[in-house]
């Protein structure tokens, strides 16, 4: 094995220092002026950023829509929070719960390492049959994976407690915790774009059969890419549970699915600095527009209250996206290349 | 016996409602290679239409129903002018979002311009009546339901068979390109495509409307979601297929209803899209569509 970095990978860790750098200086930014309330924003921000850096793994490279990301999320996310609860509150949230799943409780490192585990487990599953297929075929299956895990969600109220809050996760995770996570997701994105892997994706993504008369597997790097992101929602889920301090099945389905796939598409998902750019401008528009929809008064005019105005706000987003700029902001282009071009 | 008779009647007219909507998606499908996911939405619009239409002229039912239709059919021909034009050339994952997204901004309109909540709209309720005959007690929507999409599929196919712009649709979805040198306007092929879409959209509107009474934003969400797997099931873009692929599910769905205990009842979606998983792994371009004919017509 040679451990030499080659040239974009050498670009891959200086694009990655920049966006880490941009991450850091948002974080500054909230412990110099920010307010309390704003750190809850941040957090989310950073889960999102997670996720779509995750879906930049598979969708971006091997340039096929999947939607099943949020069912992942949420695997893990009552992975996590089932066995990190302590076994006195799960008494209390938990009542019916079978298989002793009320009577234990594991440190947050090892409910982690299970949550991640498990949702790996399931990535790989699903992956067999996922990379066998191609195109719209993967985003149908990805699909029924997210119907039928949401439908297990609220149909086991017993583990799950469907649309009701689980509720008494200690809280484990902090700012800083979610900030490390996000910037070594960002470095591992980009060095697996720039690996021989992430190479040989996009080229199966440009040229299908001209990869596979070069010799590419495209069954066996498809499948690592999709293991890969959902380890990313894993560890999104994870960080999600182990903030809010309850989860329900609610956030894991269409809307959360449209609202990732809007940002990783606005920023253009060829590119991680895509991934990251998209995920912070959609967050600041919607964080805008909520609070347009709460009615504020402006310039002494009182706005009338407009529920749905953020929904609207995405969905103009992806159309207006789709049809006059299909590549994103970013293209095919990663920071460094276009603060290189500029100087 | 009145049992069978009355399971029978419900896949049915589960069915008929699926076919109708899945028919709606296919023949946009089989023309430009566009999943219309706002499909749905033009459904619910219709439910919005009826409130409109009631209030500012007149409650009669009958012409409630023709303002559904026609609301429905120019619903779905101007969203094909303003949004899916653009995208008319792209990839089929580009048509996709661009669906979605049309999705996401109509559900928004009408819980801006609307209500979250449901809002009441009742005309049509007195289509669902309990028949007795013999011994047997019947919906009669069920009845009109299968009825009514029986009697559609038939002028469909009367439709793009005898008529210059029906068959244009069925070459078009051969060889665009073909139709297109042999002097059919494109832009007229694809709006009568929406339009047609829109019209069986109306059709599925009524009967909504007359088993739900009511009107939400995100009611046309799951039925397109069902529709749409009724699509990959018969092979996409084939309408045969589309139409069998709607009574299948209809037939799942209630024997899953029937034979799993009633705790199980919320697991019948999802043994319908385990189902459509596995058929698509067993056969990537559904049952009814060997790869060549697929986008083939009635």
């Amino acid at each position: 094995m040679n451990w030499s970095l080659n040239k974009s990978q050498r670009d891959g860790l200086i694009g990655s220092a920049v966006l880490s750098l941009i991450i850091l200086a948002l974080v500054g930014a909230y412990y110099i002026w920010g307010e309390s309330y704003q750190a809850r924003i941040l957090y989310a921000t950073f889960v999102n950023l997670l996720v779509v850096v995750g879906l930049q793994v598979f969708m971006g490279n091997a340039n096929i829509t999947s939607f099943s990301h949020s069912a992942f999320m949420g695997i893990a996310a009552y992975v996590a929070a089932i066995c990190v609860t302590p076994a006195a509150m799960k008494a209390i949230s938990l009542p019916l719960a079978p298989w002793g799943l009320n009577a234990f409780e594991l440190s947050p490192i090892v409910s982690a390492l299970l949550a991640l585990g498990i949702t790996g487990v399931l990535g790989l599953l699903t992956g067999l049959f996922i990379a066998r297929l191609t195109g719209v075929g993967v985003t149908i299956v990805s699909i029924a994976i997210l119907v039928i895990v949401h439908s297990i969600f609220l149909h086991r109220t017993d583990i799950f407690k469907g649309n009701q809050a689980f509720f008494g996760i200690p809280k484990i995770f902090d700012l800083p915790h979610i900030t490390i996570l996000v910037i070594v997701a960002i470095f591992v994105a980009r060095l697996f774009r720039e690996s021989a892997l992430g190479v040989q994706l996009r080229a199966c993504a440009d040229d299908e059969v001209g990869a596979r008369a070069m010799g590419v597997n495209v069954y066996r790097i498809r499948l690592i890419a999709w293991v890969v992101g959902t380890l990313f929602f894993a560890t999104a889920g994870i960080a999600y549970a182990f903030f809010l301090g309850t989860i329900s099945a609610r956030p894991f389905y269409f809307n959360f699915v449209f609202l990732t796939v809007a940002m990783l598409i606005l920023g253009g998902l060829r590119s991680v600095t895509g991934a990251v750019f998209g995920t912070l401008l959609i967050t600041i528009g919607l964080e805008i527009v909520r609070w347009l929809e709460t009615g504020p008064t402006l310039l002494s005019i009182k706005l009338p209250q407009m529920l749905g105005l953020s929904g609207l706000l995405l969905g103009v987003v992806i159309v207006a996206v789709m049809a006059f700029l299909p590549n994103g902001i970013m293209g095919n282009s990663e920071i460094e290349e276009v603060l290189k071009r500029k100087t | 016996m009145d049992y069978v008779i009355q399971q029978v009647l419900n896949a049915l007219s589960f069915g008929a409602e699926y076919a109708l909507i899945a028919l709606g998606l296919a023949i946009v499908f089989s023309i430009m290679g566009l999943v219309n996911f706002a499909h749905g939405e033009v459904i619910a619009f219709g439910g919005y239409s009826m409130i409109i239409v009631a209030t500012l002229l007149t409650a009669n039912p009958w012409v409630l129903m023709i303002g559904v239709l026609a609301f429905c059919v120019l619903a779905s021909v101007v969203l094909e002018r303003v949004a899916f034009r653009t995208v008319r050339r792209a990839d089929l994952t580009t048509g996709l979002l661009t669906a979605f997204g049309v999705s996401i901004v109509l559900q928004n309109l009408f819980l801006l311009l609307g209500s979250p909540r449901p809002m009441a709209a009742t005309q049509f309720i007195f289509l669902d009546q309990t028949l007795t005959l013999g011994n047997i007690r019947v919906s009669s929507l069920q009845i009109y339901e299968t009825g009514a999409t029986i009697i559609a599929i038939g002028l469909l196919m009367l439709f793009l068979r005898k008529t210059t712009l029906g068959v244009a649709m069925r070459a078009a979805a051969l060889d665009f390109e073909m139709v297109r040198l042999c002097g059919i306007r494109a832009n007229r092929v694809i709006a009568g495509a929406f339009a047609i879409s829109g019209l069986l959209a109306g059709l599925a509107c009524i009967f909504i409307m007359a088993r739900r009474g009511s009107v939400a934003p995100h009611m046309g969400f799951d039925p397109v979601l069902t529709a749409f797997v009724a699509c990959v099931i018969g092979g996409f873009g084939s309408l045969p297929g589309a139409v069998l692929g709607g009574f299948l599910l209809g037939i799942t769905e209630v024997a899953v209803l029937v034979l799993l205990p009633q705790s199980y009842g919320g697991m019948a979606q999802a043994a319908v899209f385990t189902l459509v998983a596995l058929i698509l792994i067993w056969r990537p371009d559904g049952i009814l569509s060997p790869a060549l004919d697929k986008g083939d017509k009635i």
